[in-house]
Parts: structure tokens; C-alpha cells; sequence
């Protein structure tokens, strides 16, 4: 197997002769191996759901941290190596601010996403003469959510730097379950509430685990900001399943 | 030796990278417009430079600036907020609102907080919410809508029909009293969407529209001559 590309999977920025980029879609694959992940836009806000992975009955599971604030109006669920989405995530927040200090206003969900994605290709322009900067693609894929004047919107960012927009997206190891999913649940005049219920409802299915409130974290992006629900309402949320 | 004798002396030396171009600018807020006008006279001292440099520029369909002071450093001012403005459209795919300019100017003027620009800025045109508005500034920083002191009887917005008398009757006489006022004024006029002060436009003569989206708002310009002497 390996024989076949054994040129062109090293360098990070050499095409093979079909015109591929191994290392980014190797990357791309890294995040099937992470948490399933899912995010759902309604006219009323965005939410987005994680699976905590416990892996022991040790483990303090509010520490894992998958869901990120980016700024009070823009919200970030992760898949991937999550440590990877640290320097992703703090150049999107440095941007955010940047824009509100300089615009006096909040930064559009695109255009927060756009400087997300210009990051993700910066590998292998270590030629900087000091220590390399990024010597590998990020192996991390993001869900942003947020609202600015267009209204609720939902972003999906991969390794590649490509980015799209989403009704409802779902990423990690059970994203192809979990998008047929809300492809048979999704609807146009959907209900914060429900929306609530359909994300939980679709990590369900594709969890290993019993769900509950210590192996899951929801978040939402209403126009009152974004908000990561505690475990109070998370239990509430889930109860009412 | 007399070499010697005048390096004994102490010698001050100045650098003088500024001068005054003269000239004068306003704005006023309306309910729903905002008028901005300036002279067109460039003069340094006693002498014109030319009788037709323009102190007002129109922005964006929302925004119109206008410029006062050194007019080198004006000129090069607004061709770097236009620059911005430029680069924020193709960033963000709208036109910048005009608080975001007025912020962004904010910032430009106090980046050179120890060489500044010498000019004196004011920003007129439409809010989001469609108000009109105007802000002016320092070397260094904004200021929005200058409202008369409490309890003085000013009503708090004119109509246009009002305002334009009272914008050419300044210039007019500002231009008796003061030798660097004169040659030519424009006044730029900045509708909000479905203004009703678009009707007391029609009848003006010469009036010329520079309304380049379809937005809604609309921006008008009028030109009339000031005494030359």
C-alpha cells in the first residue's frame, strides 16, 4: 500500500503525480478517529453538541474542553486533535477582537471563519529563519457558529482550509450516521428546543456510552450570545428526551 | 577662527514638517440626511495655491468625509481610509458602516499619535438605523453629534429646506471675513432611504447625484461659486 506513494507522502507541500496533497488528506482522515461532533442552525440560533470521550471512571470529565467561546456573538465545537484547534481557536478570537477594536463593531461569522481557514494552510512556510512555525497540516476539523447581521449561521472548516456552510453538520468518528441523520430531521422552522433535542437525539445513536450530562456538552449561539450550557440544563435538556 | 567662534555658540535647529492650508469645513445632521460642505480655496499665507482643491469626499453611499488643515497630509489621509474601506469591502463583502469609519478613523489618527496628521476631520452621513449623523474630530480622536448645551432652545434636527440656506449664507459670509475662505463651495448631501427631504432637492439648480449602489441611500452634491478676492 505505502510502496505506491512512498514519494509523496512525506513532503507536506509536494503533489503526487494525480495532483493530491497525502498529508492534508491525511489529516482530513485524523478527524474520523476524533468525538462525534454535531452543529444545527434554526432561525432562532445555533447549537452545537459534543461527545466527551470518558475514557475512565477516574477521569474528571469537565475537563475536556471541546467546545470553545471565539468571542460573546461567535461559538466553536471541535473533532480532530483537539490541541490543534487551540492555535486555530486563539487566532480566530485575536481576530474577533482586532475587528471590534478597530470597527467598533462584531465580526461577521464568514469572515471569522476566513481567518481560521488562512491559518489552516500556513504549513510548511517554516521558512521563516527562526524554529518552524507549523510543519504539518491541522488535524483538527471545526463547527463555528454564530450571528451577526445575516442572522444564525453555521460554518464547517477542514485541514484542507476549505470551508463551507451548514444547516446541520455533523464531524468525528460517527458523522455519516449522525448527518443522514439530521438529514431525515432537519427542518427549515425548527425550534431552539428542538434543535436541542435533535443534536443530543443524533449523539445518541452513534455513542458507545449511555448518554448523560457528564459525557456530552451542548452550547448554543442565541442572539442574547453564546452560551455553554451548564449541567443543570444539560440534565434538564436530557430528561426531557 | 571664525570657524571656532560660531561653533562656540549654540545653534537651534527646527523641523517644520507642517503648514496651514487655511479654508473651512461643516456638517449638520438631519433627521433622516446629513449635509457636509467645504470651500475649495488652497491657500498658504497671503498667497493661493489654487482656486479649486477639494476639502469633501465622498466615501461610500452612507459616508461623506471632509478634510481641513494641511492639506498634503489631508489628501494622504483620505486616499489611506479609502484604501481601507477598499480592503474591508473585499474582506467582509459590505460597505463599512459609518460608526465603523468613524472607529477606523479613530484609530488611524491615534497610530500616529507622535507625528500626527495635520487635519481636522468630520464624517457626515447615514447610521445603520438610517438617523443622520455626524462626527468630528481632533488630530487624535472622535466625537459624535455636537447637540446644543441643555436647555437651550435650538430644535434638535432642522429640515434640508432650512439647512441649505443656512450652509451657503455661512460660507457666504465666512468668505467676507476671512482671506482664506473663497472661490468655490460644495455641499454634499446624504438622503437616508425614502427620505422625505429628497422633494426640497429637486428644484435646486445644478444639483448632480453621485449614488453609486442601490442601497437606498442617496448622495447628491452642490456646487456654487464663493467670491474670489
Amino acid at each position: 500500500m505505502f510502496l505506491t506513494r512512498s514519494e509523496y507522502d512525506r513532503g507536506v507541500n509536494t503533489f503526487s503525480p494525480e495532483g493530491r496533497l497525502f498529508q492534508v488528506e491525511y489529516a482530513i482522515e485524523a478527524i474520523k478517529l476524533g468525538s462525534t461532533t454535531v452543529g444545527i442552525r434554526t432561525p432562532e440560533g445555533v447549537v452545537l453538541a459534543v461527545e466527551k470521550r470518558v475514557q475512565s471512571p477516574l477521569l474528571e470529565s469537565n475537563s475536556i474542553e471541546k467546545i470553545m467561546e471565539i468571542d460573546t456573538h461567535l461559538g466553536c465545537a471541535m473533532s480532530g486533535l483537539t490541541a490543534d484547534a487551540r492555535t486555530m481557536i486563539d487566532h480566530a478570537r485575536v481576530t474577533a477582537q482586532n475587528h471590534a477594536f478597530t470597527y467598533d463593531e462584531r465580526i461577521k461569522v464568514e469572515s471569522v471563519t476566513q481567518a481560521v481557514c488562512d491559518l489552516a494552510l500556513r504549513f510548511g512556510e517554516s521558512v521563516h529563519d527562526e524554529e518552524a512555525m507549523m510543519s504539518r497540516p491541522f488535524g483538527v476539523a471545526l463547527l463555528i457558529a454564530g450571528i451577526d447581521e445575516l442572522g444564525p449561521q453555521l460554518y464547517h472548516t477542514d485541514p484542507s482550509g476549505t470551508f463551507v456552510r451548514y444547516d446541520a453538520k455533523a464531524i468525528g468518528s460517527g458523522s455519516e450516521a449522525a448527518q443522514s441523520e439530521l438529514q431525515d430531521k432537519w427542518h427549515r422552522q425548527m425550534t431552539l428546543r428542538e434543535a436541542q433535542l435533535l443534536t443530543l437525539n443524533v449523539l445518541k445513536q452513534v455513542m458507545e456510552e449511555k448518554l448523560d450530562q457528564h459525557n456530552v456538552q451542548l452550547a448554543q449561539v442565541t442572539p442574547k450570545g453564546f452560551e455553554i450550557l451548564d449541567e443543570a440544563s444539560l440534565k434538564e435538556v436530557i430528561e426531557a428526551m | 577662527m571664525p570657524a571656532m567662534v560660531s561653533a562656540a555658540q549654540p545653534v537651534q535647529r527646527s523641523f517644520n514638517p507642517y503648514t496651514e492650508n487655511g479654508g473651512t469645513i461643516l456638517a449638520i445632521a438631519g433627521a433622516d440626511f446629513s449635509v457636509i460642505a467645504g470651500d475649495t480655496r488652497q491657500s498658504e499665507g497671503y498667497s493661493i495655491q489654487t482656486r479649486y482643491a477639494p476639502k469633501v469626499f465622498r466615501l461610500t453611499d452612507k459616508a461623506v468625509l471632509a478634510v481641513n488643515g494641511f492639506a498634503a497630509d489631508g489628501n494622504m489621509f483620505v486616499k489611506k481610509v479609502r484604501q481601507r474601506l477598499e480592503w474591508y469591502r473585499h474582506a467582509h463583502a459590505k460597505d463599512m458602516p459609518i460608526r465603523a469609519i468613524a472607529r477606523l478613523i479613530q484609530t488611524m489618527l491615534y497610530a500616529r499619535r507622535f507625528f500626527p496628521f495635520y487635519v481636522y476631520n468630520i464624517l457626515g452621513g447615514i447610521e445603520e438605523d438610517g438617523t443622520g449623523a455626524v462626527y468630528s474630530f481632533d488630530l487624535l480622536i472622535y466625537f459624535k453629534n455636537q447637540t446644543p448645551a441643555p436647555g437651550t432652545a435650538f430644535p434638535k434636527h432642522l429640515p434640508l429646506s432650512t439647512v441649505l440656506p443656512l450652509v451657503i449664507d455661512s460660507f457666504t459670509s465666512a468668505t467676507e471675513r476671512h482671506i482664506e475662505v473663497g472661490d468655490g463651495l460644495e455641499i454634499y448631501i446624504v438622503l437616508s432611504k425614502g427620505s422625505t427631504a429628497l422633494q426640497s432637492l429637486q428644484t435646486i439648480r445644478g444639483i448632480q447625484e453621485l449614488t453609486a449602489t442601490n442601497d437606498g441611500e442617496r448622495v447628491f452634491v452642490i456646487r456654487r461659486e464663493l467670491k474670489k478676492d
